[in-house]
């Protein structure tokens, strides 16, 4: 018993961990479109986005690419943010000259998709009846 | 199909734009030096009081006798009118363009009443087109122009309308919509759509004139 119980303890863990990574890759997994409840309700239907399709599709391995940092209408390139829904910081009405989170929606996908010359531009490209 | 989105919304719209103001001003500068030359005595009774005056009363819906003569078309063509200019202005989708591009940003249309608005454009058309066709008086003046005129102006809001709801290929078609708007703006100055920018002063030489020569009202 002495001996089974460490790893009794050891095997539980390994097992929480397990179930926690599969539910962090099952949460991306999830996300197949763009409708935080913070827009309450919506003027187009919800933007199809699904995550680990588009990142492969757009061989996107970096999180921050997407999920930037910053401060000041700054974005910060280097400081990771994964993890963080972007309303946090891009409010849908924001005091002074943030930018709101439709705008930070919209110059995310569309100023990369742009740049990038692949990926949908106009609006009924994401936003599909 | 990105290229041509990428086309469309970029040298195309600022050549259409460009076409639209650069070609409605220097109308307007030549029509000017037409007037001077065919109607000289025209400036000496043009009056802003008259003019505005003019202005005001035919704005009221059935205010004017021309109005009252043919109710009809005054329902329709205030709802048109009135439609045609809110409808592109105020759309979110649009707004939401001057934002991307621009960092502009103002009041806007609910998407369901933009719709019904469209189809209020779309009806008056049908019903432009039924009123050149049957009423003799406007038939035996209609002339291929006046068709250009509607079809131009059906164009966008047909394909804009397909578009919003993703008939047929959505791709295809908000590229069409795009190139039928931008046909639109850059003939306003050429064909007869030109009374956009000419009705104001069409309106105001007939008010002067009225009010200041024959001391009677055009309305």
């Amino acid at each position: 018993m002495k001996r089974t119980l460490p790893l009794l303890i050891l095997a539980a863990l390994t097992i929480v961990s397990a179930l926690a990574t599969v539910q962090a890759v099952m949460a991306q997994d999830a996300i197949t479109k763009l409708a935080p409840e913070a827009f309450g309700t919506l003027t187009r239907p919800p933007a199809v986005f699904v995550h680990d399709k588009h990142n492969e599709k757009a061989k996107l391995e970096e999180c921050v690419v997407c999920h930037h940092g910053g401060s000041d209408g700054k974005i910060d390139k280097s400081a990771s943010t994964e993890g963080t829904p972007c309303v946090e910081c891009h409010k849908v009405k924001p005091a002074g000259k943030a930018t709101n989170l439709k705008r930070a929606y919209h110059k995310q996908c569309i100023d990369c998709h742009r740049a990038k010359g692949k990926g949908p531009l106009a609006c009924g490209q994401c936003h599909k009846r | 199909m990105n290229a041509a989105y990428e086309f469309v919304t970029g040298p195309l719209a600022w050549l259409a734009w460009g076409i639209f103001l650069l070609g409605s001003a220097y109308r307007l500068y030549s029509m000017y030096q037409l007037a001077l030359k065919k109607d000289a005595p025209s400036v000496s009774f043009m009056d802003l009081g008259f003019s505005l005056r003019s202005i005001f009363n035919w704005l009221i819906p059935f205010n004017a006798l021309g109005w009252r003569k043919s109710p009809v078309m005054t329902v329709t063509t205030f709802a048109f009118h009135l439609c045609l200019i809110a409808v592109p202005v105020f759309l979110v989708a649009h707004v939401t363009l001057w934002t991307e591009f621009f960092g502009i940003s103002y009041a806007t249309l609910p998407d369901n009443v933009a719709d019904i608005m469209t189809l209020v454009v779309l009806a008056a058309c049908l019903v432009f087109a039924g009123r050149r066709l049957t009423q003799k008086e406007v038939a035996y003046i209609t002339t291929g122009k006046d068709w250009l005129a509607l079809t131009i102006v059906t164009l966008p809001f047909l394909t804009g309308f397909l578009a919003y709801h993703q008939v047929f290929d959505y791709q295809v078609m908000i590229v069409a919509h795009i190139v039928a708007g931008e046909i639109m703006l850059a003939a306003i100055p050429f064909t007869r759509l030109s009374h956009m920018v000419f009705a104001a002063f069409t309106r105001a030489y007939m008010g002067s004139e009225f009010g200041g020569v024959r001391h009677a009202r055009d309305w």
